[in-house]
Order: structure tokens, then C-alpha cells, then sequence
């Protein structure tokens, strides 16, 4: 199977070669060490990727087993309808891009000032302790998470009513019931949850830079300020690009776990906490059909994908270098 | 050759922050560090909480009443518990070392500008983060065309190459090697592989460091593999051994059909109460967060000696 | 923008290579898997051994048993003793593969999937029978209960094999235990003596006021009624027969001869109910955070503040929540519908076999040596005598050993009328059982099941639509008045309708057959 498939690789590449056949063979030739330093890589996204891909097709298909994934029917575009049939589309819709384009906002500008706060602490112990710690949140699962957001929150027992609320001498909210405050609620246990995560990213970029850019600085009397605006942020411009491109071509895709976890399915809430992936996780249970999921993923991708190739063209009219390709 | 050391921007006595400015940074961390602390301290102190309290009282800070019950319920079988973490650990170390070297190895190439296929492959790993065909077609490639079923390569093989890290490491390269440098070792008549392990690695520290951790906790925290792909319970890891009852709540919470069917069918749960849960919680992640300072002493070696410059 | 457009027919041009390559691939597996099954079951058909001595004209055959649950310690220990017994009776051996509930949906769609070999999976009307067997999952048993299922036939009632068909046909085989089905309350009998609360009169829900009302002054640190979902409205209690999966909209009543379908919503009891469960929710006798909380009945009776709870009832309800709460002697339950027979019972527990087994005249012997083979039966659902349990009569007590197989699954196997009984439970427990069973009122859908795949657009809808409103209304947490029409008319924009004429037009055609 191997063979084939690292065969197929090089069948596809033949009309190139044959256009343009004299500077492809001297590509090959000056770069060979490239191509073999490539092909473990290669083969494995081959098995885990593109071979897995054909399963597209699901999505326009009416699947039964005993006929295999080719032999079912077709069954057009059935299996995209339900994501239209209620006004839940556009609530599904208006959340997850909300959502996403907030986090990433927040995952870029939250960490890189981390990261840069961290990088002035003097004592280097003291640094890596906070960096450590504030990593802890990332191993958390959701699920954990969401007992955690319910010893908070909960009615009976939450903090924020036995304990907070009572001593402010504030009424009991029932915030499980009160859509107003999840749209704070949700970004925050995510920038929380992601901080270390993202800002170790940033700290190994800001590492990275050439101390005597900021000897020259100092020299010249630049303020920190200065420092930070002309020197850092600038530098690491190419590694925030990216980021956000790729974190772009997710905004489709809902982190599922901190919306169906953390608000504990209160049905209340959905009209702030129901995302595209909640909406097809719920269809799935009742429906069982993993043509509808499908079709859903495939309408997630090619809106990520249109998305991505939109930014990756504004970039590179901005400058070349950064564009992912 | 002069090495410099480089530490932080702040090591440079004239370029310091002023004392106020730095202290308000500090204080800022700590109260963000408790904020991190907190919800930990909360789990552990669930874990070795009285049960009934619990459910009484939600959780407490301070146990009204302690009661290590948990932890004896977990480690009742500590076998598997132990034979869980040697998996674990396996899984972890193979998988990240592996998995560091190939994806460094392929965004290497996709990182030279003058490789003229360089944008396609860029594209080819990139597009493996927007396109999935779903789980079914991606069991059967495993199940049936590798055969990998029931072996410990499946619970590595998936997590090996990670489109979003390559496409990090790329970047890294690109901004952090200067061309120069490369330049001058093609003109030496240095072959690629020898620069690449010569020059580009040494000078990637940070950004290996960091993807090297990143992956770490990927494969420690996965235990969706061994959910799809162990069908005997003594080779899985033990996030998924911890894990497990988990799903198995969250299922019967969100199949209010199955839960009263199989209620009324007189199947009876036996599920561990919070205080076990939260005890699982700290078995699974406590080897890991204990072992992060460890990791990150080297880290921060490595990040300091790939600075070095010449 | 050239150069990206090269990129892609490139990589499209590759991946349909690859697709072709891989359809190549796969469509050799398959084949390959589905023959040798098809073969296997043609020749071996002819080998059937109508007496006891022919099992050693059988081949030697490993026979996997697919059901959820958690696996135990001591599974290799009871295979080995199994083993034995079968090989006597069968020339079987056997494969227990428990798989925790947590991963079952995953791992049993996969398995039907990539068609691997397994024997015997346990299924339910609850959890996608329906949807399997039209995927081809199953195979149809109508042949192999007439040839080796004799003793399925004769210990189990007609109702369970004709309740569980599917377009008149069977592809599981029932679990013999409890035929009826009813609804009450489980409350703790101490707290009442103690009170002083007569409940001989309390026959209804509505009646459950005044009693709440005492418990709630006398006793205010205990949660009068403790719930999580449904409460009066779960169709065990209102007696709803969704006619298959209870999620999707249109039921009829099961106590009642009507065989008009309708949205619930529709019906006055729903009404009724809600209003009564609002009613006791602001009157502070439901726990506040009913409609997010995840401990379970269970755990929250473990606690000691609960007072009752509502539940499907059966003779012994009462003890077997009190035994795992810890509670032992202190409940007591009350029954407060009328007993009805419908499929969600007669297929909520059944064996299949699977259509990839490569012997299924072995798994229907294994199935109905289940139903009449007490040996083997107790081993599977109990462990090793004088290991895991001891006994005396019909009467187990357990041992240090226990917790190492207890697999609390006798409801999935075969007839449970041959279960040993623990030493905590009631030892006329089966007698009980079998006069419940007694004059249930035969609901009118029995042994329909309503096929969604002509609304399965309308099913996705309305599934989400459901899941935002009907919790927080059955629980009594928000308004009946004002949340109520909201919900009806989203059900409306979602297709409700369109879902209960097509229910309608399906039962119909199901009646007219009968």
C-alpha cells in the first residue's frame, strides 16, 4: 500500500515535469536532499490525511455500511438542508464567527503582552515560574473545566452565590439561566485557558531576536515603549501573521468542549452559546447519520479554506514574505 | 567568536524597566499566577474531600471533612494504574522525539524561499488542517489498510506530524536563520543535510524547545486514540484509564433516552463520585505538571544556548 | 494568485489519484470480509445438531460478545470457566468484549463500519437498533430462532419477539425480564414515619403537594423531589409511546386506545404536568439547579438530602436504588400509572448477530443457552461460584471477590429469570416480576418503529430546538406560559409537523398491515 501511494504522489507531479521538463529535472537534481528529508512527513500526511479525504464524498452520500462508503447512494446536497432549516442557522452562524474572531483577538493581543511583560521581569526564576504556572490551565480538559465554571456558578452552591454575592449584599443570580453574561463568560475561560499556551509561542519569538537591536536603542535613549512598537513587534510580525492566518482558517470551527461543556447544555443559554459544532454534535445524537456531520465539517472547511486564501492575498499585497504561500 | 549570553532584553543593566514599572509587573503576574493556582488547589482539595460533603455542600476550599477514600478507591488496582503510565510515558517520549524530527525535517525545505516547490508543500501540509474526511475513513485507513489496530504505534502514528506545528517551525526558520549564514556554509560546500543539522537546528532551540513541549502534552493528554484504537484495557494510557469514566457520565447525561432505558432495563451505575473524579483529574495530569519544571529547566537551557551567536 | 491556482489543480489531481488508489484498496477489503461471512453461513448450515451429542461434530469456534460496560478484572478467569461449560455443550469458546458507555457509540458505529468480524452485539430500540439494521448490520433471525432457538421460544413470552420485529422481521433477540412498564415516585419511608405522613392515600402527583409541603417545613435541608430531566413528563411516567426513539417528536398515549399521533405538546397531559411541575419548582420542593446539574439521582439519594424521586417502576425499585445509595430498609415507592406493554420495552435490551460473523448458527446456540442454560447464564452475569459469590438455594451473598466481576449487566442476557438472587434483594424478586407482568395494558404501537430517515433534515432541526426548551420546561425551572409557545412555534419552523404526519402515515401503514 505504501508503494502505491508514494507512486500516485509522483504520478501526480508528471504534468508539471513535462511543461517545464529541463528546470524540473534540475530542480530535482540540486535539491534531492530536500525531497528525502520531506518524505517521512509526506507519507504520513498521505495515511492520515489524504487517503482519510476521500471520506468528503460522506457528505453527499445516504451511507449504508453493508454497501461501503462507495456504494452508497447519492443523495445530493440532503445532508447540508437541516443546517438551514431554522432560524438557529443564522444564531449558529453569528456565534461561532463572533466568537472566534474575539478569540482571536484575544489570543494575540493577551499573550504577546505577556510575553513581553514577562521578558522585562528581571529575575529569571521568578519568569519561568509565572510561565510555568500560567500553563496549568492548558491541561486541564473541558470537562474539568466545566466543574470547575459550575463550583463557581452553580445555584445552589456556586461561590459567586453562597459566598460573593451575599457579601456585596447583592441578590442571587442564576447565571445559568442569564444569557447576558456568557459572552463574557465563554472568552474569558478561554483566554485563560489558552494564555500559556500562546504566550510560550510569542516568548520563543521574542527570544529569538538579535539583542543588538536593542543596545543600539538604548544608545539612541529609545523608550520601552519605542522599543516594543519598533523593534519587537515588528520582528515577530512574521510569526503573529501566521498565527493569525491560521487560526483563521479554524473560525469555522467551534471549540467544541468549551461550548457544549462549560454551559452545561442549559438550553436557556443557546441563543449566546450554540455553535455550528454543538448544533451537529446534537443532530448526531438524535439523527445517528454521519452523513449530516459531513456535511457540516465540509461547509466548515471551505469557508475556513475561501477565508484563509482571502488573508493569505491581503498579506501578501502587504508583504510577500509573510504570506503563508 | 564571541558568545554572548542572552537572557532577556531586562539583563542589559541600562535597558531596565524603572523600578515602579517593574514592580507593577510583578504584581500583576502574581495576582495572574493565583488566578492559574487557584482552580488546581480547588481540584486537589475536592479530591481529598468527604464524599457527602461534596454533594451537601459543592465544593469547599478547606474540606469540611477529609477523606483520602479516593485516592484508595483509585489505587485499589495500581497495577494497571502503573502499567497506564509506563504506556504513557513510552507513547510520550517516542511520539514527541519522532515527531519533533520529521516535522523539523519537512518545514525545513518549505522554509527556503529559493526551493521553488517550497509553496506547494507548504499548501500540501496546510491544507491538512482544513480538510478532514472524518473519523470512519480515517479508522478504516488505520483498522484495515496499516492494520494498527490494538498496537502502540496507533496510539503515536496520528499525532506525528501536526500541520499548525510545521507551519510554526517554517516561520521560525524563515525569520530567526539569516540567509548569510546559509550562504556562506552552501558556498564551504556544506550539503543541506550537514547545514541543516550544523547551522539551522543549533539555531531553532527555542522554537524546538517550544513545539518539543507542545507535543509533550499532546500525546500525555490524548486519549482519544485509545478510545478508537485499544480494544484491551491493559495498553491504554492513563488520561483515557482516567478519562473514561468521565465519558461515561457525560454520556448518560447527554442520552436522556439511554439513561431512562437503561435505568428502567435495571442497569445500575456505579459511578465514582466527584471527589473520585477530581482524584482521577490529579492522577492524570499530576506525573506531567510535576515533571513540567524539569522540562522546562532544559527548555530554558536550550533557549538560552540558541541565542548563542558567533 | 497563478501560481496558487497551479497549487491547487495539483493537489486536486494527486488527491484523486490517491482516491482512486484507495477505492481500489477498500473495495478489495471489503469484498474479501463480506465472502468468507456469506460462505461460511451457507456451509455450515446443513451441520445443525438437533441433539446435545453433536457438539463435537461441530468445528471448534471462538464466539465474541460485544456489549457495553466496564470490563472487569477477573474476565479471563469466568471466559476460562465458560470455556469449559461450552465446549462441553457447543464446542464454542467465548470473547467478552465489554466496552465502557463512554466510548460504545463510538467504537460500535466504527466496528459495524470497517465490518469487523465480531458474533454477538448487544442492541436496543434506544440506541439506534433501527438505524443499524437498515445500515445492514444485523442479520435476520427468524430462521436460526426456529432451528436453535427452541428454548428462546419457549421461555420467553410472544410479546417480546413480536414487539422487537422490525418490518415483521427480528434481528435481535429480547432480553427476558420485566414485559410492563409504569411510572412512580421512590421516596424515603423513614422520613414519612417519622413525619407522621400517611401515604396510602397518595395515588396521583398532584397529591404529592401536600406531602412535599410537610417534608419542606419539617425538614428544610432535605430536597423534597430531586430531578434531572423529564420529572412527570418522561415518557415512563405520561405514558408518551414515541414509537420508536423518544427524541423525536409525535406520540401517542400507551394507557389509551387512540392511535393519533401527536406532538406532545399537543396533548393536555403534557400541559398538566408542566404546570404541575412548575408549580412544586417555585414552590421550592425541586432542587434549583435541575436543569444543569450533573450528579445523578444516584449520587444525590448517596448524599441522604433527597426525599423521592421519580422513576420507572418495577417490583423492587425501591430496593435496588436503596442498596446502591446505601440506604438498605429506609425507601419505599409508590406506583402511580398504569402498566403498559410497548417496544421501548419489549427491544430495550436484545442480541443481535452481527452480519460479519462467520458462524451464526454458533451465536444463536450461545444466545439460546443464555435463555435456558442457568449455569451459564450466572456464570457470565455473576462470576465463579464460592470466588466471586457464595451461595445457598436460589440466594447469593457476596464475597471479598466480588468487586473483581460483577459486571451488573444481567439485563442484557438472555433470561433473566434465571438469575440468582443477592442477599440484599427481595427473594420473591422473580415471582414479583412475573405478576407485574401480568395484565399490562398492550399499547397500540407495539412492535412499530418509526423510521426517520424521509425527515431526517426535520429530525436534525428539531433535535437542538429541543434540547434548548425542554429540559428547562420539564423541570419546572422556567415559565410554562410564556416559554411553552416559544417552543411550539420553533418546533413549528422546524418541522415538526412535517416529522408527525410522516409518524403518522408510517403507524398507519404498520396498523393496516396488522
Amino acid at each position: 500500500m505504501a508503494k502505491h501511494t508514494t507512486e500516485a504522489v509522483s504520478t501526480a507531479y508528471i504534468p508539471k515535469i513535462t511543461t517545464k521538463k529541463r528546470s524540473q529535472l534540475d530542480i530535482f537534481r540540486k535539491y534531492w536532499m530536500f525531497y528525502v528529508m520531506m518524505l517521512p512527513a509526506i507519507v504520513l500526511l498521505v495515511f492520515n490525511n489524504y487517503i482519510p479525504m476521500f471520506g468528503i464524498i460522506i457528505a453527499f452520500k445516504n451511507i449504508n455500511y453493508a454497501d461501503g462508503i462507495l456504494g452508497s447512494a447519492w443523495s445530493g446536497l440532503k445532508n447540508f438542508e437541516y443546517l438551514f432549516k431554522t432560524s438557529d442557522a443564522w444564531i449558529i452562524t453569528r456565534n461561532t464567527l463572533l466568537y472566534n474572531s474575539g478569540f482571536i483577538i484575544l489570543n494575540l493581543i493577551f499573550p504577546l503582552a505577556f510575553a513581553i511583560m514577562l521578558n522585562e521581569i528581571r529575575s529569571r526564576f521568578v519568569a519561568k515560574l509565572h510561565q510555568t504556572i500560567m500553563f496549568l490551565p492548558y491541561f486541564l480538559s473541558m470537562v474539568v473545566i466545566s466543574y470547575l465554571v459550575f463550583g463557581f456558578l452553580s445555584d445552589e452552591h456556586g461561590y459567586l452565590n453562597t459566598s460573593l454575592l451575599p457579601a456585596l449584599g447583592l441578590e442571587k443570580v442564576q447565571w445559568y439561566f442569564t444569557q447576558e453574561v456568557w459572552p463574557y463568560i465563554l472568552p474569558l475561560v478561554n483566554t485563560w485557558k489558552n494564555m500559556g499556551y500562546f504566550t510560550v509561542i510569542y516568548m520563543a519569538a521574542i527570544i529569538g531576536i538579535d539583542d543588538e537591536y536593542y543596545e543600539a536603542a538604548t544608545i539612541d535613549g529609545a523608550s520601552k515603549w519605542k522599543q516594543m512598537t519598533r523593534i519587537t513587534i515588528p520582528l515577530i510580525t512574521p510569526i503573529i501573521t501566521i498565527m493569525t492566518l491560521l487560526q483563521i482558517g479554524k473560525i469555522f470551527n467551534a471549540d467544541f468542549g468549551l461550548f457544549f461543556q462549560v454551559p452545561r447544555e442549559s438550553g436557556v443559554l443557546f441563543p449566546v452559546t450554540n455553535v455550528i459544532d454543538t448544533y451537529v454534535y446534537r443532530t448526531f445524537l438524535t439523527v445517528g447519520d454521519i452523513g449530516l456531520s459531513s456535511a457540516a465539517g465540509l461547509l466548515q472547511s471551505v469557508v475556513g479554506f475561501t477565508l484563509v486564501f482571502l488573508s493569505n492575498w491581503v498579506v501578501r499585497r502587504i508583504n510577500k514574505d509573510n504570506a503563508l504561500f | 567568536m564571541e558568545a554572548v549570553e542572552k537572557i532577556s532584553s531586562g539583563s542589559n543593566l541600562k535597558n531596565q524597566l524603572s523600578k515602579p514599572a517593574s514592580l507593577g509587573i510583578n504584581i500583576f503576574f502574581i495576582i495572574y499566577s493565583l488566578l492559574c493556582i487557584v482552580p488546581l488547589v480547588l481540584i486537589v482539595m475536592v479530591s481529598i474531600s468527604d464524599e457527602g460533603a461534596v454533594i451537601r455542600d459543592g465544593y469547599q476550599f478547606i474540606p469540611s471533612k477529609f477523606d483520602f477514600a479516593a485516592y484508595q478507591f483509585l489505587f485499589k488496582d495500581a497495577t494497571q494504574i502503573f502499567r497506564s503510565y509506563s504506556i504513557s510515558i513510552f507513547v510520550t517520549i517516542i511520539g514527541t522525539t519522532l515527531s519533533l524530527i520529521i516535522m523539523a525535517l519537512y518545514a525545513y525545505p518549505i522554509s527556503r524561499t529559493d526551493f521553488p516547490h517550497a509553496k506547494f508543500f507548504t499548501f500540501f501540509v496546510f491544507f491538512t488542517m482544513l480538510f478532514s474526511g472524518g473519523l470512519v475513513p480515517w479508522y478504516l485507513v488505520y483498522a484495515q489498510v496499516l492494520d494498527l489496530k490494538d498496537t502502540l504505534l496507533a496510539l503515536i502514528m496520528p499525532l506525528l506530524v501536526a500541520a499548525f506545528f510545521v507551519l510554526i517551525i517554517r516561520t521560525f526558520f524563515q525569520t530567526t536563520i539569516p540567509a548569510a549564514v546559509l550562504e556562506s556554509a552552501k558556498i564551504d560546500g556544506a550539503g543541506e543535510l550537514t547545514i541543516f543539522v550544523k547551522i539551522v537546528l543549533p539555531l531553532s532551540l527555542p522554537v524546538l524547545a517550544t513545539v518539543a513541549l507542545f507535543q509533550t502534552l499532546t500525546y500525555w493528554n490524548d486519549w482519544f486514540l485509545s478510545l478508537v484504537f485499544i480494544t484491551k484495557d491493559a495498553n491504554i494510557t492513563v488520561q483515557y484509564l482516567m478519562y473514561k469514566t468521565m465519558l461515561n457520565i457525560q454520556f448518560l447525561a447527554n442520552n436522556s433516552t439511554a439513561a431512562a432505558a437503561i435505568n428502567a432495563a435495571g442497569g445500575t451505575f456505579k459511578f465514582p463520585s466527584e471527589t473520585v473524579r477530581m482524584a482521577m483529574v490529579v492522577v492524570g495530569i499530576g506525573p506531567i505538571i510535576f515533571a513540567y519544571p524539569f522540562f522546562q529547566k532544559y527548555f530554558v537551557k536550550g533557549l538560552t544556548v540558541g541565542a548563542v551567536k558567533g | 494568485m497563478k501560481h496558487v491556482k497551479q497549487k491547487t489543480s495539483m493537489l486536486l489531481l494527486l488527491l484523486m489519484t490517491i482516491v482512486l488508489v484507495v477505492s481500489a484498496c477498500s473495495g478489495n477489503n471489503s469484498k474479501n470480509n463480506a465472502e468468507p461471512a456469506k460462505e461460511n453461513a451457507a456451509t455450515n448450515k446443513p451441520a445443525a445438531p438437533e441433539d446435545a451429542t453433536a457438539a463435537s461434530d461441530l468445528k471448534p469456534y471462538k464466539i465474541s460478545l460485544v456489549y457495553p460496560g466496564t470490563p472487569q478484572t477477573d474476565e479471563k478467569k469466568v471466559e476460562e470457566a465458560l470455556n469449559k461449560l461450552l465446549t462441553e455443550k457447543i464446542n464454542a469458546t467465548i470473547d467478552l468484549m465489554p466496552i465502557d458507555w463512554g466510548a460504545w457509540d463510538d467504537k460500535i458505529n466504527l466496528m459495524i463500519a470497517s465490518r469487523e468480524e465480531v458474533d454477538i452485539i448487544f442492541t436496543a430500540q434506544w440506541n439506534g437498533h433501527a438505524k443499524n439494521v437498515g445500515k445492514g448490520a444485523f442479520i435476520e433471525l427468524g430462521d436460526l430462532i426456529d432451528k436453535y432457538g427452541q428454548g428462546i421460544k419457549e421461555s420467553l413470552d410472544p410479546a417480546f419477539l413480536d414487539g422487537a420485529k422490525i418490518n415483521g422481521k427480528n434481528y435481535g433477540v429480547p432480553t427476558n425480564k420485566e414485559l410492563a412498564a409504569a411510572g412512580g415516585i421512590v421516596y424515603r419511608k423513614d422520613i414519612t414515619d417519622e413525619l407522621g405522613i400517611d401515604m396510602s392515600n397518595v395515588k396521583t402527583p398532584q397529591d404529592l403537594d401536600a406531602v412535599y409541603s410537610i417534608v419542606k417545613e419539617k425538614k428544610p435541608e432535605m430536597t423534597p423531589l430531586y430531578t434531572t430531566a423529564g420529572t412527570f413528563n418522561s415518557h415512563f411516567f405520561a405514558n408518551y409511546d414515541f414509537l420508536g426513539d423518544s427524541t423525536i417528536p409525535g406520540a401517542i398515549l400507551k394507557d389509551q386506545d387512540a392511535t393519533k399521533v401527536a406532538a406532545v405538546e399537543q396533548i393536555d397531559r403534557y400541559k398538566e404536568y408542566l404546570n404541575l411541575t412548575r408549580d412544586f419548582f417555585k414552590k421550592g420542593y425541586i432542587n434549583e439547579d435541575a436543569a444543569t446539574t450533573q450528579v445523578s439521582s444516584g449520587d444525590a439519594w448517596k448524599a441522604g438530602t433527597v426525599f423521592s424521586t421519580v422513576e420507572p417502576m418495577k417490583p423492587g425499585k425501591d430496593a435496588e436504588i436503596a442498596s446502591a445509595a446505601g440506604l438498605t430498609g429506609k425507601l419505599a415507592q409508590i406506583i402511580m400509572t398504569e402498566k403498559t406493554v410497548a417496544t421501548s420495552e419489549t427491544a430495550g435490551s436484545m442480541l443481535g448477530i452481527s452480519s460479519t460473523s462467520k458462524d451464526p448458527d454458533r451465536a444463536m446456540m450461545l444466545i439460546n443457552l443464555l435463555h435456558t442454560d442457568k449455569e451459564i447464564n450466572n456464570l457470565l452475569n455473576f462470576g465463579i461460584e464460592g470466588d466471586h459469590y457464595t451461595r445457598n438455594g436460589e440466594i447469593m451473598t457476596a464475597t471479598g471477590n466480588t468487586a473483581n466481576y460483577n459486571p451488573g449487566s444481567a439485563w442484557m442476557f438472555g433470561n433473566q429469570f434465571l438469575n440468582y438472587v443477592w442477599d440484599t434483594e427481595d427473594p420473591d424478586k422473580w415471582a414479583k416480576f412475573k405478576e407485574f407482568n401480568q395484565n399490562a395494558k398492550v399499547s397500540p404501537a407495539l412492535g412499530f418503529v418509526f423510521d426517520s430517515e424521509p425527515v431526517k433534515a426535520e429530525v436534525g432541526a428539531i433535535a437542538n430546538v429541543i434540547k434548548q426548551y425542554q429540559k428547562a420546561l420539564e423541570t419546572g425551572s422556567v415559565d410554562v406560559d410564556k416559554v411553552l409557545p416559544e417552543y411550539e412555534e420553533k418546533l413549528k419552523a422546524a418541522g415538526v409537523d412535517k416529522v408527525v404526519a410522516e409518524k403518522q402515515k408510517q403507524f398507519d401503514a404498520f396498523l393496516a398491515s396488522k
